[in-house]
This record gives structure tokens, sequence and C-alpha cells, in this order.
């Protein structure tokens, strides 16, 4: 090292090798103070700086320190107050220039406007994009939660009691054409096994457990011996609603679809009410909602009808308050039924069912919200 | 069921314009399903709804039009000339089975001759779908479409003893049906039968033997009223649907049975010449009785929110064929007509006025709510697990239920339940475990270029436990590939076992759980025996995590490693979510102690905490693995463990002299209990 080195060396002896009397006590500061401000001076990166401080400020082998233990403890009584002030001067002097340099050499090193790329992409963090089905499912649910509707769930297994009987359809019915069943191989059960083909045996569950007033949806997966299409697949989603209380009417269940698909769809969508059949409502509608598409004008998606055909729906059939011990004569009410998939098709513009059950990665993460 | 218009204005007048007509129907209940001219006749394609087989035939479907325009509707009066033979000389008609059989009228024919049918017959049936045959089987088809009624036609002098006998079949008896086909019949078929054999299925099929040929001369002309149940099992236990058994399943009109033998009499003259003999043969022991209901006006209201107008009312119902009289104030008896087997009840009339009067018509309005809503008991753990593991970047996938019974079998020693008439075997058994469908999602999107995959599905596993069916909630995870793809931005690894453990105590945290092991699988035979574990609460494992198999992945052609786990949800959603409560935070220092330990292989990182927390010292706040090296200079049979400690107290600053004597207890604890040395 340099000359500096010859002051700082001194910081290594015993005060009576180094000063002679009181006079000298501020020299042999000051030369340390200059010998700091030397080599500080040629510290010019934090690690330099971080290298100083160490050897100024360390804690055992520090300059300041070997001041410390060699000077002031060693000093005659008459000098300790004197050196203890010009050490103390030194060290807040140190401590200052140190943490003032590295402040500096930090504003200095910020990164330069060159060496930000400003449209790379952000580091990202790539969370998980929830199912089309879910989320149109907990869209719908959300929807007649806000019309007072709980939403409840129910067994896929089922038995031909709930999912045909006791929804007026008898062994033997046509009506139950409407729906290709699946049955299932269990040995000794006493009555077969299926499973669900509508999410609407829950209507007949709840009504069994619940007293009115009864204000249900029923979100779930329902079967159909369907051969896959585009259109079909053997598994969906349903969701069934179920409204039955004294003085509940077919203008009931027109205004709550009403403002469902409103809702849903959008409000310029517009609904109209078709007769139709279901063997557990009477009367019984088919709702069709506005072509969203085409406003109505005729397109491709609703068969340039104008309409599309949304939910199916009615009036509780006064049979099927027979098999849950309920009082056709004092209630009434109304049940519906929708696919989720269907709905997801629509809003979506998605042209092919069984991309909801490929799970095709590029297909699930375009709807991430 | 296909509608000439042309056709159908033959029984009522209809002034509008076809594209008027077809929103017209459909708003009253006949969905028009498709509009189509052929060959220069409009085509109306209606979607006839299973309780309506009264529109199964033109005719009915010009009811509703007269309804909905209110215009008369033609009544059928078939002109038929008889010979002065009797038909009852002729031709002999027995029913056996008056339950299944409410009527059969017989009517016969004399010197018939069979030909091609005339152009205006042909072109009629073929524009609805039906395949012209000769001149009598072509009318009774032509009847079918008009009237709605099947009627069928036997080459007289093909039956024995030209009798008739509407019976059961016999166990083992056999027909050829006409369409070639020899069947077995079953004794609950009901079958048409001359002296000695079956010579059709009742409401069914014609038999080959007594089919109507070119040589036929003499024919005897079935119309009749077969149960409706009956004809749809034997027509399902067959595999044979007919326009015929689609009609009598559904409930055919008894009325009209002899007015569809007239109608189809007067067309065979017409065509085919020859003679009717005088009377037909009626057999109908039990005349169909109108039943009669109540309607009242308040009832109306109750159920459709909104009147309709008594002069509606009245108007609709006998436009229906209803009779309808005014009984006491605000009510009306009505009588239902025997086409209408399907309005049996008050609600059943209400439907009718509903349709024709305009569902439109009812204001829609909300109803009061007047019960609370309430959330399924584990809807909020769902959302919570849904969000743990999305912020995790899992994306969700929803799988068929129904799987190949191979691959199911590969994961799950629980015999999965099969279906009794599968689609395909691709999916003939409900699954009992949602893994090999996972594995099957990431072998597709592999298979499709992707590479970094990471997939949740909350479905259901079924199956048979003890004899009882069950279907429960899983969890299923599947991950593979890179934890981040790669970018300037920093470097990324491989998806490894701790990132899927990771993933299943996210999924776990939200839930007060005891504590949770994570130990080997002993039956990991879809698992990598190494790299994967169980994990339980208490006495149960309720979830499964690991690499899949070599073998496995093998079946499923995966060749990169697959990290998959199921978490059974029941377990889970028995749990109470994690309580949350305010614990104060501590104003004192926490101060951190490295403990570089050497440890035996085999001493594990989960036995060392364990050790430690028996201290119980609460001071103790967290303790982490920091670091943990094997290889010299560390001795064989031994590995390196940096355990970092964070000590804080809740009342004071915690001096070197404290934190030092913790340091001793833990490290005398880990050396006695562990054989724990502290290296230098």
């Amino acid at each position: 090292m340099s000359k500096a080195d010859d002051r700082v060396e001194k910081a290594g002896k015993r005060i009576g090798e180094v000063a002679r009397s009181a006079e000298d006590v501020p020299r042999l500061f000051a030369d340390l103070r200059a010998a700091f401000d030397r080599e500080l001076a040629t510290a010019h990166s934090t690690a330099e700086v971080e290298s100083l401080r160490v050897r100024w400020l360390g804690r055992k082998a520090g300059l300041l320190n070997q001041v410390k233990n060699n000077w002031l403890l060693h000093a005659a009584a008459e000098l300790k107050p004197q050196v203890g002030k010009q050490l103390n001067a030194l060290r807040e002097h140190v401590e200052h220039k140190v943490s003032h340099t590295l402040d500096a050499i930090l504003a200095r090193t910020e990164v330069s406007a060159e060496a930000v790329d400003l449209t790379l992409p952000g580091v990202a963090v790539r969370r998980g994009a929830r199912h089309l089905i879910t989320q149109t499912m907990e869209e719908i649910c959300d929807i007649f939660r806000r019309l007072g509707f709980s939403a409840v769930e129910g067994p896929e297994i089922e038995t031909a009691y709930y999912n045909f009987e006791a929804l007026n359809m008898p062994a033997h019915h046509p009506a139950r054409d409407m729906w290709d069943t699946l049955y299932l191989n269990l040995p000794g059960g006493a009555e077969p096994l299926l499973l669900r083909t509508h999410t609407s045996p829950m209507q007949i569950r709840v009504m069994e457990k619940q007293k009115p007033p009864v204000r249900v949806v029923v979100p779930g997966k329902v079967y159909r011996h369907d051969n896959p299409d585009a259109s079909h697949s053997f598994m969906f989603h349903q969701i069934e609603g179920l409204a039955v209380d004294c003085g509940i009417t077919f203008g009931h269940l027109k205004g709550v679809l009403d403002h469902f698909l409103r809702e849903f769809f959008g409000p310029e969508t517009r609904t109209r009410f078709v007769p139709s059949y279901f063997p557990f409502t009477e009367p019984s509608a088919d709702v069709h909602g506005s072509c969203h598409v085409c406003r109505g004008a005729g397109c491709r998606v609703c068969k340039f009808t104008g309409w599309i055909e949304l939910v199916g729906c009615g009036m509780v059939d006064p049979n099927v308050y027979g098999f849950v011990g309920y009082d056709a004569r004092e209630l009434s009410g109304f049940a519906f039924g929708m696919g989720v998939e269907r709905f997801a098709m629509l809003k979506y513009g998605i042209d092919d069912i069984q991309l909801f059950f490929q799970n095709d990665v590029r297909f699930l993460t375009q709807f991430r919200r | 069921m296909k509608i000439v218009l042309d056709w159908l204005k033959e029984f009522v007048e209809i002034s509008v314009a076809v594209d008027r007509l077809r929103p017209d129907l459909t708003m009253c209940g006949v969905t028009v399903e498709t509009l189509s001219e052929v060959e220069g006749a409009t085509l109306l394609d209606l979607d006839i709804t299973a309780n309506r087989p009264d529109l199964l035939g033109h005719y009915g479907v010009a009811r509703e039009v007269s309804v909905l325009y209110d215009r008369p509707l033609q009544t059928i009066n078939p002109a038929v000339r008889e010979a002065a033979e009797a038909a009852s000389a002729a031709a002999r008609v027995d029913i056996e089975d008056l339950d299944l059989c409410h009527r059969y009228v017989a009517m016969v024919f004399r010197n018939l001759q069979i030909k091609a049918a005339p152009d205006r017959i042909r072109k009629r049936l073929e524009a609805c779908g039906i395949a012209s045959i000769n001149n009598v089987v072509d009318v009774t088809n032509y009847v079918l479409l008009e009237l709605g009624h099947p009627t069928h036609a036997f080459d007289l002098d093909t039956l024995a003893e030209r009798r008739i006998i509407v019976r059961r079949a016999r166990a083992g008896e056999k027909i050829t049906t006409l369409d070639g086909v020899e069947r077995t019949l079953k004794p609950h078929f009901l079958i048409i039968a001359d002296a000695k054999r079956a010579v059709a299925l009742a409401g069914v099929m014609g038999g080959a033997d007594t089919e109507i040929s070119f040589r036929t001369r003499n024919v005897l002309l079935e119309s009749a009223w077969f149960d409706p149940p009956t004809t749809r099992r034997t027509a399902k236990e067959l595999g044979l649907r007919t326009e015929a058994s689609h009609r009598f399943e559904r409930g055919m009109d008894p009325e009209m049975a002899l007015v569809a033998a007239r109608r189809c009499a007067e067309l065979i003259v017409e065509v085919a010449g020859g003679e009717v003999l005088a009377g037909a043969i009626d057999v109908y022991p039990r005349r169909w009785q109108a039943p009669e209901l109540i309607l009242r006006r308040s009832e109306i209201l109750r159920i459709l929110g909104a009147p309709v107008p008594d002069a509606a009312t009245e108007r609709i119902l006998r436009g229906l064929g209803f009779q309808v009289a005014a009984s006491a104030p605000d009510t009306w008896r009505v009588s239902v007509p025997s086409w209408r087997r399907d309005v049996t009840r008050e609600i059943d009339l209400i439907e009718e006025l509903a349709r024709h009067y305009g569902y439109d018509k009812f204001p829609a309005q909300l109803p009061a709510t007047r019960a609370a809503v309430v959330r399924q008991p584990h809807a909020e753990k769902e959302t919570d697990l849904r969000r743990a593991l999305e912020a995790l970047g899992y994306d969700e996938a929803i799988s068929f239920s129904l799987v190949r019974p191979e691959e199911i079998r590969l994961f799950s020693r629980i015999e999965p339940i099969r279906l009794m008439n599968p689609l395909s075997e691709e999916s003939s058994v409900l699954r009992t475990s949602g893994l090999a469908s996972m594995a099957q999602t990431l072998a597709r999107n592999l298979n499709r270029g992707e590479r970094d995959l990471r997939f949740y599905e909350i479905g259901k596993a079924y199956g048979v436990e003890k004899g009882q069916h069950f279907e429960r909630r899983v969890l299923t995870l599947g991950a593979t590939g890179r934890v981040r793809s790669t970018s300037l931005h920093e470097s990324t690894r491989e998806f490894n076992f701790f990132d899927l453990k990771g993933a299943v105590e996210a999924a776990l945290e939200p839930f007060e759980l005891p504590p949770v092991r994570f130990e080997p699988l002993n039956d990991a035979s879809a698992f990598d025996p190494v790299l994967s574990a169980g994990a339980w609460a208490g006495k149960d494992r309720f979830a499964v995590l690991g690499q899949l198999s070599k073998g496995v992945a093998a079946a499923f052609k995966l060749r990169q490693p697959v990290w998959l786990a199921e978490v059974d949800l029941e377990t889970l959603y028995a749990q109470p979510l994690r309580g949350r409560r305010y614990q104060p935070l501590s104003r004192f220092p926490a101060v951190e102690r490295d403990f570089s330990l050497l440890l035996e292989d085999g001493v594990s990182f989960g036995a060392l905490r364990a050790s430690i927390e028996r201290l119980q010292i609460p001071e103790i706040i967290r303790i982490i693995p920091a670091d943990r090296y094997r290889g010299a200079p560390v001795p064989a049979g031994h590995y390196s463990l940096l355990v970092r400690i964070t000590f804080q107290s809740a009342e004071e600053t915690l001096t070197d002299a404290q934190v030092n004597r913790f340091a001793e207890r833990i490290v005398r604890a880990l050396e006695s209990e562990l054989n724990a040395r502290l290296r230098a």
C-alpha cells in the first residue's frame, strides 16, 4: 500500500509509542482521517466501499477498533477524554462517508435507459383457468341466487323411480323415449339403477326432504345413451330449477326465466314461450331466446328463425306433488331445465360440444378470467 | 310428422300464407321444425310431442288450425257402397284379451285388383317418407297419414278358416314379419292369429304369410285399438319401431277405428275395384265413455296468473272437440273427446286453453321471495380449493365419468360399475378414480405439442363397497414439464415431487385437519415406488401423490415424467375450514440461528422437526430445512442438513445467552434422539 499505510500503521501501536504529548493527539487523528479520505477516494464500487467499511469499522479487526483498544484504553487518564472525543468524531466521519459514498455509487449505477427494454414481457405468473362449464354453471347459479334460488346437488346414480316414475312417467310410458338411458349393471340390486338422464330427479328429492316454499337450482352432470358428435355427448351438464309455493303462477315462470335470459345473454334478449310437453310439467313450454348473433334477423346459429331454443319448463304437474306428499290444491310451482354446454356454446361461439371434455389446454385457457 | 299443406287444406280453410302458418302453429304447441317444397308441394315437418298422438295425422293437425283461425273443420264421412254379402259371413273376429284390445273392426273386400296406386296417392305417401307398395297397402298408409289411425290389410284367402283371433302369443311361437325376419314371440306380446298361427304382431307389423300380393283378390282390413304399453314393449323388445307401433303406443282413438276403416274402404274400392261386403265386423264390447271434467275459472287464474275470457275458454275447448257446459257459477263441465286420451284432469284443460289463448298473453312477473337462500355445505370449501389451485397455475379439466375398464384398473383395485348398455368399450365403466382420465388429459395435450401442463379436476369416483354403490367427490391433480416456461428473466427447472406435494398442501391449507403425515405408499402400483406418497390424517389415507410409474406411463404412451395426485374430497369436506383468529404480533426482533447437522441416512427432516417440537420451546417460530448435502467430506451413510430456526419472543428481546440455551437444548435432543452431530 501507499504512504497512507504509515499513518494507519500507527493505529496498531500503543498510544505511548506514537504520541509524546497531548498536542500529538489531534495530529494523529487528522492523519487517520486523511488516510481514510484518501482510501475512500479510490473506492468506486459498492464492493470496494464495503471492504473499506470492514477495514475501518469491522467489529473485531477494524482500524477504529484497534484505535480504541490501543489508544483509548491505554491512554493516560488525563488524555482519555480528548482521545475519546477525537475517536468518536472520526468514527462519525467514517460512518457518514461510507454510507454517503455507497448511496452515491448506487445512485450512479442505477440502470441506464439503454439497458431497459420496456417492451420485454413482464415475468409471467400463470394463473390456472377455471373450466368454462364451471364458470357457466357458477354464472347461472349466481343469477338465480339473486332471485332467491339456493343451489343443491344430487346423486348421478339414480333409480328409475326418481328418474322417471315420480316424474310422472310410469314404466312403458312413451315419453321415456325422450331420454335414452344408460343402465348400470349392479349385482343383487332389487331396483335397476341408472345414470340420471336429467337433473329433474332432484325435484323429487328436494320436495321429499323439504316443506314448501321451495326455491332451488340443481347443477350437475347427466348422461344419455347418445353417440358422440359435435352436438351430442353421452355426458353433459344441466341446471334444473324448481319453485313451489302458494300462489306461484305461469306468469312467475315467465318472469323468472325472462329475467334470467336477459341477465345471461344481455339486456336486449327477448324471450318467447312456446307450448311443449314434459311429463312432469303441465302446462309445459320451451323458452326461445332471440338469437344473440343476428338479433332475430335470422342466421345459421338460429337456423334462420331468429329464435334459439334454450330452456324446457312448465308448471309442476299435480301428479308429481302426489309422489312427495304435497297438496296440489294449495300449492303450485314451476320447474325448468337447461343444458350448460349449450348455453356456453351459444354465448362463446363454440361449435363442438366435444371440446369441453378433451381438456385441450389451448381451449381451456381461452376462458381464463 | 310430415304434413302436405294441400292435404291439410282439404279439411280446413287456410287463408294465411305458409310463412305465417308456420309460427302460428309453433306458438300453439304444434312445432314446425322445417318448411320445404317437394315437387311443387309445400311440406311442413312437425315435431309432435309424445302426449299428442291425435296430431299424427293431417286431420288432427287440421283441427288445431281450425281453432287457430276459428274456421270450421270438415267432417269425415266416407262414402261406401256395400255389396249384398255380409262381412260377418265371410270372416270371423274374436278378441281373447279384451284388456289389450278394446276394439277390432274388420272389413272384407272381394275381387280386388292389386296394382300400383294412382299417382296422387303415391306422391303424397312419398312426400311424407313412406314407400309405395301396392294400391291396397298404399291406401292403408294414406289413411294412416290422413286420419292418424293405423290399419292393416290381410290377404283373406291366406287366413286359416278366415278367422281373426286377437290373443297373447304362446311361448316359443314364431312369426315371419313383413320385413322377412323370423321372430320368436313371448307370452306378453299381443298378436293377431288365424285359426292356426300368428299372422301379425298387433299394432306393430303384419306377417309375411298373409301380406297383400299381386295375386291377392280378397282382403280383410283391420282397424283396431291396441293397448299402448303392450304395443310399446313388443316393439321395443323386438327392436321393431313402425309407424303403427309409434301411434298405438301413444294411444289411438277407439272411435276412429271404424271411421278409418270406412275411409280405407272408400279409397280401396276407388283404386282397386271390387266390392265391400256389407257391415263391418265390429267387436267393441267395452264402448268408450267420454270422461267428464270440471273446469273452474279460479283454477285458471291460480295456475296461469291472469284470467282467460270465458268466451275464449269456450271457443277453444269446443273447437278442439270438447263439449263444454256451464254448471255452477264460474265452473264448466267439460267432456273429453275420444282422441284426447291425454286430457284427464282440470290442469290438462288449462294447458289447452293457455296454448291456444297464447302463452304470450300472460304477463311476466317476478315472484316474491319467502325464504332465505342457503349455500351447499361444501360450496365455500370448494371455492377456496379452486382458488388455491388456480393461483398455483392449475387449469381445470372436466373429463368423462365413463372410461375404459383396463385403464381404470391400472389405478384402482375397486371393481368398477359396468354399464348394461354401453355405447362403446371405451366408455363402458364408471371410473373408480380420476387418475386415468388425468393421465389421458396429459397425454392428449402432450401429443398436441404442449409440454408444460398442470391440471386439476373436481369430479366424482364411483364404485361398490360392501354391496352398496357409492359416488365420492375427488380432487385429481396432474402435472408435467417445467415449473415455468423459460425466459430471459429467470431460468427454470422440471416439475418435481415437491411441487406436487406443495400443490396438495395448498389444497389442504384451507382446512382444519388433524396433523397430516406423508408416508410411502405400499401399494403404489401406478406410482413410482420411491417418488410417491400417501397423505394420512389420523387413521385414514385420504390422498395419494407421486410420479406415474414407468409401466403405467408407457400404457398411456407418456414419455416424459408425469405427476399425479388424488385427494378424497369427502374426507376434506368433512372438515371445517380453518378458523381464522388474530394472533398478537410480537414487537421484539426475531433471531435466526443456523444448525449444520450431520445426520445418518434415514433420519428424516420430519423426525428432526418432531424432535425439536417436543421440546416445546414457544420462542421457536419457524424451522426450515435450508440446505442439504451428501458426499465428501460428509462420511458415507450420512448427510449434512442445514436447519434454520427462527426464535422470537412475544415478551422481550431475546439475548444471545437465551438463544444459546435454546440451541444447546435443541442440539442435545437431536444428539440423543437422532444421533445427530453438530458439524464444526
